[in-house]
């Protein structure tokens, strides 16, 4: 099998993962106790006006019938209004996705970053102090909860010695940068921790490995051996690992975008989950699972591309 | 002593004069708020988010006093009323203009009043419903009435009223009245102090000053003060003040009372107090029988006073409010008009005991209250009545539950007691009433309470013109409800704001509305 075809057979398998989804999220965003209205309509909206509300957008219509009205929407397409917000789904989803984009994308190259050399420096080292700072640092990172962190690191950076802005997301490309390091590295920390003690177990491994000892016997220059050896072989169950945990981190995108103030979708998501707004929870969800399939199915290319007999499987 | 007070007077003089120094023109202004508007249109809108900055862009026939209290003239420059009450005639302000520069027309009113009563358009018509009729005379509006209203004026100053141009609002695409006001409100053009000039939903909206704009200061400077006005989303509120701190926003609403003591002390910082319409209680189900069919304690009347005497609010005040708050003492807040203070329930265990006994409940019982789940607040009031009531022998069951089950349950009476929290959008106490006290509306907040001889007297006061006459209805109102105890009473806290010491004439009303007309930078 050519690397062509294994790709499109994974892109295939997405389908039916992605219909699958459709379902759950729309009857789960309706198995949730109460309904936008009451949410939005609040406590002074008596009975008539709940009842008119219902009918105006469709939601006095039976289960099947709204998803199936859901389906028809979707493939033209649409992914109906924000009962909210009142602007279409797609919109908002187009506004704010890129924020949620970049700011996951920045973490998980700042977590690839701080991880991958400083794995070499551990395993290099192993068991001298500086594998001990390393290990400990993140270990301390990865117990605590990252909206813990994020405060600190803007009370004490932003708030306190002023090198970075308390929250926001900027305008220009280079503002972005400016203003999402101290998210993107809250948001990151925790990756690069799992990261690091991975890629630092798997180094250590590498290195005892035949193929290793080999190269050092032909004389080869060290740092083409961890180059080209070492780091190609450790780096296997890491990028599986990197890839299987983007979808953690467009979770915790959530959490950090409401400490920082960034207008991207993890707000949107969770304001839309308490406010009962079906579209953008149905909408939001569906950009989630093929965001993460993607993912999946890049990982998985990656894989095969850096283990070859991963193809022929 | 005579020295002393021409001293003191001196220096009053001083000050005020200091604090009256001319405002200044120009510049920005950035405020932090905790949650983004949705929906900028003023008849359909539901939510505080959009009705607290509404008037900035857009401007109501007449405005409620800063205090709350009070009505003054505003589109209108004055209003009369006929001798039996039935017909309104409002003189309209000439050479006003709307933010895209067409002139004010009283066709423009009609549209926006006839609009805003239609019972087919939100949630507020009914504050219009005695409007028989709108009519033009000239540049005067002639509002015919089915019935002497006694809280029009108030209703004319109120978000929902405010005045839209029709030809621009008829103009946008859409077919019904709803789909045209979504294309509208990205947009909106009023005759408010401040048009919008751009707004990333969920993230900033930028408001700028309206060129048009009518009114000028007692010293004939052109209003508004600001060039601009930046509103940032900053949802978590110790973010919102760190970059209050760091100087990144001018201002910050919605500052946890719990920070309060903190952000005095700083000396960069105005910490500012409003007093709102706010008031805090837990609501009561007072039907006999439960919605899981179990006998209610709380529907006999003497369990309902037993245990607003047993509650020591001070000490909730200062649990929950650290000391900020105010006891209540009616349903209403003290900044409502007609607001009528009742005495009573001060804390006492031995009335809670004697009352409980003459109930049959000397026993002690189970009782059980929702809370938003995650809400710090609520959890605290809760926990506070648990232990507060424990020496009486009830056992009281907190459930959590998130806003919108919470809310569900309670609109389905699927509740014994409820932690609540309102504010008034209309600076007249008929809208509270109507809504606690009057069955018919959402049955009294869902605790099924109903009072022939209240209602009747209410029924009376949203008749009574004379504003003398009304309040002694309303003492009534409001003795009534304090004695039958439909809810526990607990606080009126104020709204929490923290500014930059050179932020200076920003007012929110108790009403809650942000009224940035006069707010200026001295710096």
């Amino acid at each position: 099998m050519n690397r062509w075809s294994y790709v499109l057979i994974r892109v295939l398998q997405v389908i039916p993962t992605f219909f699958v989804v459709m379902v759950l999220v729309f009857a789960a965003a309706r198995l949730l106790p109460g309904d936008p209205l009451t949410a939005i309509l609040g406590e002074r909206a008596t009975e008539e006006m709940v009842v008119k509300a219902k009918h105006e957008l469709g939601l006095d219509q039976p289960l099947p019938v709204q998803f199936w009205i859901f389906l028809k929407d979707f493939f033209q397409g649409n992914l109906g209004d924000s009962i909210n917000l009142k602007v279409p789904v797609t919109r908002l989803i187009l506004e704010r996705m890129p924020v949620t984009l970049f700011l996951t994308l920045y973490a998980a190259v700042l977590a690839a970053a701080l991880a991958i050399p400083l794995a070499f420096v551990a395993a290099l080292r192993k068991d001298t102090w500086a594998d001990n700072l390393i290990r400990g640092v993140f270990q301390l990172g990865l117990s605590m909860p990252v909206f813990y962190i994020g405060l600190q690191l803007l009370t004490l950076l932003g708030a306190r010695l002023r090198w970075f802005p308390v929250g926001g997301y900027g305008n220009t490309f280079g503002e972005h940068l400016y203003y999402l390091f101290l998210p993107a590295l809250t948001l990151g920390f925790n990756l690069a921790a799992i990261l690091m003690r991975n890629l630092r177990a798997s180094i250590l491994e590498v290195l005892q490995a035949e193929y290793v000892d080999f190269a050092r016997a032909k004389g080869l220059r060290p740092s083409l051996i961890l180059g080209k050896h070492v780091l190609r072989n450790a780096l296997i169950s890491t990028v599986t690992l990197f890839g299987l945990n983007i979808g953690g981190l467009i979770g915790g995108a959530v959490i950090t975008e409401t400490v920082f103030a960034i207008p991207g979708v993890g707000r949107l998501m969770v304001d839309s989950i308490f406010g009962r707004d079906y579209p953008v929870i149905q909408g939001l969800t569906l950009t989630f699972a093929l965001l993460v399939s993607l993912v999946f199915i890049l990982t998985d290319v990656i894989h095969a591309q850096l283990d070859p007999r991963v193809e022929a499987a | 002593m005579d020295k002393f007070i021409k001293l003191a007077l001196v220096l009053a003089t001083l000050a005020l004069g200091f604090a009256a120094a001319a405002p200044k023109q120009g510049g920005k202004l950035v405020y932090g708020r905790y949650a983004d508007s949705l929906f900028l249109d003023p008849v359909l809108n539901d939510a505080n988010v959009d009705i607290w900055i509404l008037l900035n862009i857009y401007d109501t026939l007449l405005a409620p006093t800063l205090d709350g209290k009070g009505i003054k003239p505003n589109l209108a420059a004055r209003y009369s009323l006929s001798r039996d009450g039935k017909t309104m005639t409002l003189v309209l302000r000439q050479g006003v203009k709307f933010s895209d520069g067409t002139p004010l027309t009283p066709q423009d009113v009609k549209f926006s009043l006839d609009r805003a009563r239609d019972p087919n358009n939100g949630a507020w018509n009914s504050l219009l419903a005695s409007i028989d009729s709108v009519g033009i005379s000239g540049n005067n509006i002639v509002l015919t009435l089915k019935y002497p209203d006694p809280s029009l004026p108030a209703a004319l100053a109120t978000f929902n009223s405010a005045i839209m141009p029709q030809k621009q609002f008829m103009a946008m695409p859409g077919a019904t009245d709803a789909d045209k006001a979504k294309a509208f409100a990205e947009k909106p053009i009023g005759t408010g102090p401040f048009m919008l000039k751009e707004w990333k939903k969920g993230s900033s909206m930028t408001l700028v000053r309206n060129p048009y704009y009518w009114a000028k200061d007692e010293n004939g400077i052109q209003l508004p003060y600001l060039d601009e006005l930046r509103f940032e989303i900053v949802p978590d509120d110790n973010t919102r003040i760190l970059k209050l701190q760091s100087g990144e926003l001018d201002g910050a609403e919605f500052i946890p009372l719990s920070r309060v003591a903190e952000l005095k002390a700083n000396p960069n910082l105005n910490m500012v107090l409003f007093p709102s319409t706010e008031v805090d209680s837990v609501i009561m189900n007072n039907r006999p029988k439960l919605k899981d069919g179990s006998n209610n304690p709380l529907a006999d009347q003497k369990v309902r006073q037993a245990l607003n005497y047993a509650t020591d609010k001070d000490a909730i005040i200062k649990i929950v409010t650290f000391g900020l708050a105010k006891p209540s003492k009616s349903y209403m807040s003290s900044s409502t008009p007609l607001y009528a203070p009742q005495n009573g329930y001060p804390y006492s265990l031995e009335k809670a005991r004697a009352l409980l006994k003459q109930a049959g409940y000397d026993k002690g019982f189970e009782l059980s209250t929702m809370i938003v789940a995650g809400n710090a607040d609520q959890t605290a009031i809760a926990s506070a009545l648990q232990q507060m009531w424990a020496p009486l022998g009830i056992k009281l069951r907190i459930d959590q539950f998130d806003a919108a089950t919470n809310r569900a349950k309670y609109r389905a009476n699927d509740f014994q007691m409820r932690v609540s929290k309102w504010t008034d959008d209309i600076a007249d106490p008929s809208e509270i009433t109507s809504y606690f006290a009057i069955y018919k509306n959402v049955e009294s907040l869902h605790t099924g309470f109903q009072n022939k001889e209240l209602e009747d007297l209410f029924d009376q006061s949203q008749r009574e013109i004379s504003e003398v006459k009304r309040a002694v209805l309303y003492q009534k109102i409001q003795k009534i409800y304090w004695d039958q105890a439909p809810i526990l009473f607990l606080y009126e806290a104020p709204y929490p704001v923290a500014l930059q010491k050179y932020v200076k004439g920003f007012v929110q009303i108790p009403l809650g509305n942000n009224i940035f007309v006069n707010t200026y930078l001295d710096k």
